[in-house]
């Protein structure tokens, strides 16, 4: 009994479960699962989806959102290739512009969500078309493809049987969960979330946490495109076009507050384990890949719907 | 016609009205007062079926009726005015009259809007509301929103009409205009009930008044022929001052904070006093009359036009909360607990260490020790006698006097040596009310804190305080020196003169 109260009223508990319980099904029902090359291939889809889905989720924590995650993850893409392909730029400053152009993007959200009091919908809504505009614009729908080969080592290289994009997702979580837990800026943006105007009562300046929330939100998206980039070796302009429902999707399942105020990395690696593996399954079930998005959608319900049970679950063992 | 028979209802730490009787007649304008918490709004919202009482009835004429919802009561005519005046401000005026019966204007989900507008008008004309009924009502004035309100609830033939303070936001002029409606409303045999803190009001328009003071019913008066100060008495009731705390000699101290010319439109006009070390000043009025507002004036969570703060001789310029905490080391306890507060959901442990992260991060990571901010608020709930299963107990399954001293806590961790304590016993149980008293004692006394009480409850303040100011209208219009000298009688008819 305690151990399904646990399931039915801890967050984390219920998503490690349902993780572990669909690794599974995959490893029995499909013999290759264990074999090298899937489990490469597996933990780097894995790594880049838990990206794209924490460059949502810290924005999410300070409740708000970000819909132009794709389209800075596209600008720092063409800003990857261009800097490699026309500028002759090597590899790390290469990523290091576009890490910057995604800080920029970040910072642009955040300055008009906190100066001019636009919620963070409707900007971040425009800014998908400005950013997309631009990618679109500025390389013309043409991909970079001259991306040298030591630009490859981490999306194409593996360590002790995972990919490098593994470890480095391995390093991004073990900073946002010791930063959310133990210092002072994580602290703040969890309290933001939790109760703005308690915050601001506090002391706490809300209007420069958002912002922060936003700007590392840019770097985030714009690390997941460097990593895609090394990954597919090359650059392409479409890169970002699904993250949206990506970074939902996974940021929701693993446990991230839509209301602002709560997080755990544990939670967005399990979230990024579940998505991954439940669409290899639909291929696998040899499901029409088109309706992958109605699966999708459906998941992101079905993670709402679950939490807010929960809600309800807890507040009744209070009673 | 309605008759409330030994209503009682009890909140999470507090029972709002115990055993209240009251009953409200046709043809008849009745007045509720009380202070802060004192239960009107309870009683308010168990009438309009907003909350269900725990016991006791509710009968309409000889019919004994349970209200689940607002709808319900509305629908047995019974009609409320709110303080924050509720319109749908993109809608018509008259669709705003019709809101809850657009269906019965319609066929087949279509609109009859000449007929809605007919029928609007007609209840317009009843209250006086001379404007185009297809106007949008975002451009109305608050008064005439609020006649809005009162023809919508007229339209739905309410024999019964609630007013919740409903002149706090319109102009005197207006309210006249008000009173002349009512008045007219009274003599169609309408019961109205009127909540007001304005005692001239209840003067000018009521007939009998009622009076509630912490969830009980005190009494029910005749207007004509009661003294203005026996009224403010039975408000503020003459309980609990026999134990007065042994008053210390504050003697030469020194000053720690001064106030000159204060002024900020609607929130404070030219109000200027001082603070001195390990005293506590009380700020008495009622609500609105600009305690709170200055408060969050000396925080910087508002801005001030004009006027000076001296904090320890030096002139402060206070543009935060952040710099009012860190910089002068004054913290602000909201009466808002719940929203302003406390982070609900979290920990004991977050909502104390909240404002010391800053201090006890280390220098060059920003990384937080767990270690010390278990420590600080481990001391906090022992020094404050916080009871609870420990640090990590969340916020939100405390009582509510334990949730007081988790937001007191909050400042003293912080090291803060002025404290700006707003209602603090607003919610709390008798007993946890004692807990607090002894607390904000001590820290003035003992600790040497400054404390600037701001309370509603006069028998709070002529207990703790050394001085009283009364605010009135965003003035101080007196100051009472050292209230335990004085008889309570002698304290109550200072305060009824200066608030009349």
């Amino acid at each position: 009994m305690s151990v399904l109260r646990r399931l039915a009223t801890d967050r984390d508990a219920g998503i490690i479960v349902s993780a572990l319980l669909l690794v599974l099904v995959f490893s029995l029902s499909s013999e290759g699962f264990f074999s090298a090359y899937n489990l490469f291939n597996v933990s780097r889809t894995i790594a880049f989806s838990a990206l794209v889905a924490l460059s949502q989720a810290v924005v999410l924590v300070v409740g708000g959102m970000n819909l132009s995650v794709g389209a800075i993850g596209g600008l720092a893409t063409i800003t990857t290739g261009y800097c490699i392909q026309v500028l002759g730029w090597p590899g790390w400053l290469a990523a290091t512009a576009a890490l910057a152009v995604g800080a920029a993007a970040g910072l642009l959200n955040g300055l008009i969500i906190t100066r001019l009091n636009i919620n963070s919908f409707i900007t971040t809504l425009a800014t998908l078309f400005v950013f997309t505009g631009l990618v679109n614009g500025f390389s013309e729908g043409y991909a970079y493809t001259d991306i040298p080969r030591e630009f490859t080592f981490l999306g194409r290289q593996k360590l002790f049987g995972f990919s490098n994009l593994f470890w480095v997702l391995a390093l991004v979580l073990a900073l946002v969960y010791y930063g959310f837990q133990h210092t002072v800026l994580g602290r703040r943006l969890l309290a933001t979330g939790g109760n703005l105007q308690a915050a601001q009562m506090s002391g706490i300046d809300t209007k420069r946490m958002i912002l922060y929330s936003h700007l590392l939100s840019g770097v985030l998206a714009a690390l997941a495109a460097v990593l895609w980039v090394s990954r597919m070796g090359s650059a392409q302009p479409a890169t970002g076009k699904d993250w949206l429902i990506t970074s939902f999707s996974v940021a929701i399942v693993g446990g991230t507050g839509l209301a602002g105020g709560s997080i755990s990395a544990l939670g967005i690696l399990m979230g990024a384990i579940i998505i991954v593996l439940i669409k290899n399954g639909l291929v696998m079930l040899e499901a029409n890949v088109y309706y992958e998005q109605a699966f999708l959608g459906s998941i992101i319900l079905l993670a709402v719907v679950v939490s807010r049970l929960r809600e309800i679950y807890s507040a009744r063992l209070k009673k | 016609m309605l008759e409330l028979r030994s209503i009682s209802k009890r909140f999470p730490g507090v029972q709002a009205l115990n055993a209240v009787s009251l009953s409200f007649a046709p043809g008849e304008i009745h007045a509720l007062v009380g202070e802060n918490g004192a239960g009107k709004s309870t009683l308010i919202k168990i009438i309009t079926g907003v909350h269900q009482p725990d016991s006791g009835q509710i009968f309409l004429g000889d019919e004994p009726v349970r209200f689940r919802s607002n709808g319900e009561s509305l629908a047995r005519g019974i009609g409320i005015v709110n303080q924050e005046i509720q319109v749908v401000p993109e809608a018509s005026v008259a669709e705003n009259i019709m809101l809850d019966k657009l269906a019965s204007f319609s066929r087949a989900g279509i609109i009859n809007w000449k007929r809605l507008k007919e029928k609007a008008r007609e209840a317009m004309d009843r209250v006086g509301l001379e404007v185009d009924p297809g106007e949008p009502i975002g451009g109305l004035s608050a008064a005439q929103k609020q006649q809005v309100q009162i023809a919508r609830a007229l339209s739905a033939q309410a024999r019964i009409l609630l007013l919740d303070e409903p002149t706090s936001s319109i102009t005197e002029h207006e309210a006249e205009r008000l009173f002349v409606i009512l008045r007219e409303l009274r003599e169609r045999g309408v019961a109205i009930i009127f909540v007001s803190h304005k005692f001239d009001e209840v003067y000018a328009i009521s007939d009998r008044v009622s009076v509630l003071r912490d969830g009980e019913h005190i009494a029910t008066r005749e207007l004509d022929g009661l003294e203005r100060n026996e009224l403010i008495e039975m408000m503020i009731g003459r309980q609990a001052v026999a134990d007065h705390f042994s008053a210390p000699d504050l003697g030469q101290r020194q000053e720690v904070l001064r106030v000159e010319n204060l002024y900020a439109p609607q929130r404070a006009d030219s109000v200027s006093f001082s603070l001195c070390e390990g005293e506590i000043l009380g700020l008495y009025g009622l609500v609105g009359a600009g305690r709170s507002e200055v408060a969050r004036l000396l925080v910087g969570v508002d801005r001030a036009e004009s006027g000076s703060v001296y904090i320890r001789g030096q002139e402060a310029n206070i543009d935060s909360m952040a710099t009012s905490l860190y910089q002068y080391g004054m913290g602000y306890v909201s009466e808002n607990r719940k929203e302003e507060g406390l982070f609900l959901e979290a920990t004991i442990k977050t909502n104390i260490g909240l404002t010391i992260w800053q201090r006890i991060a280390h220098r060059f990571s920003r990384c937080i020790s767990s270690d010390k901010e278990r420590k600080v608020a481990e001391e906090m709930v022992e020094t404050l006698d916080i009871r609870a299963t420990g640090v990590d107990q969340v916020v939100e399954d405390l009582s509510g006097g334990n949730q007081q001293k988790v937001s007191i806590a909050k400042w003293l961790a912080a090291g803060c040596d002025i404290l700006i304590i707003d209602e603090p016993t607003v919610g709390v149980d008798v007993g946890a009310k004692a807990h607090i008293h002894r607390l904000i004692w001590d820290l003035a006394t003992k600790e040497n804190r400054s404390i600037l009480l701001i309370s509603s409850d006069m028998p709070e303040l002529i207990r703790l305080a050394q001085r009283i100011l009364i605010f009135k209208d965003k003035r101080i219009v007196h100051e009472i020196e050292d209230p335990r000298r004085l008889s309570y009688d002698e304290v109550s008819r200072q305060i009824g003169r200066h608030l009349n």
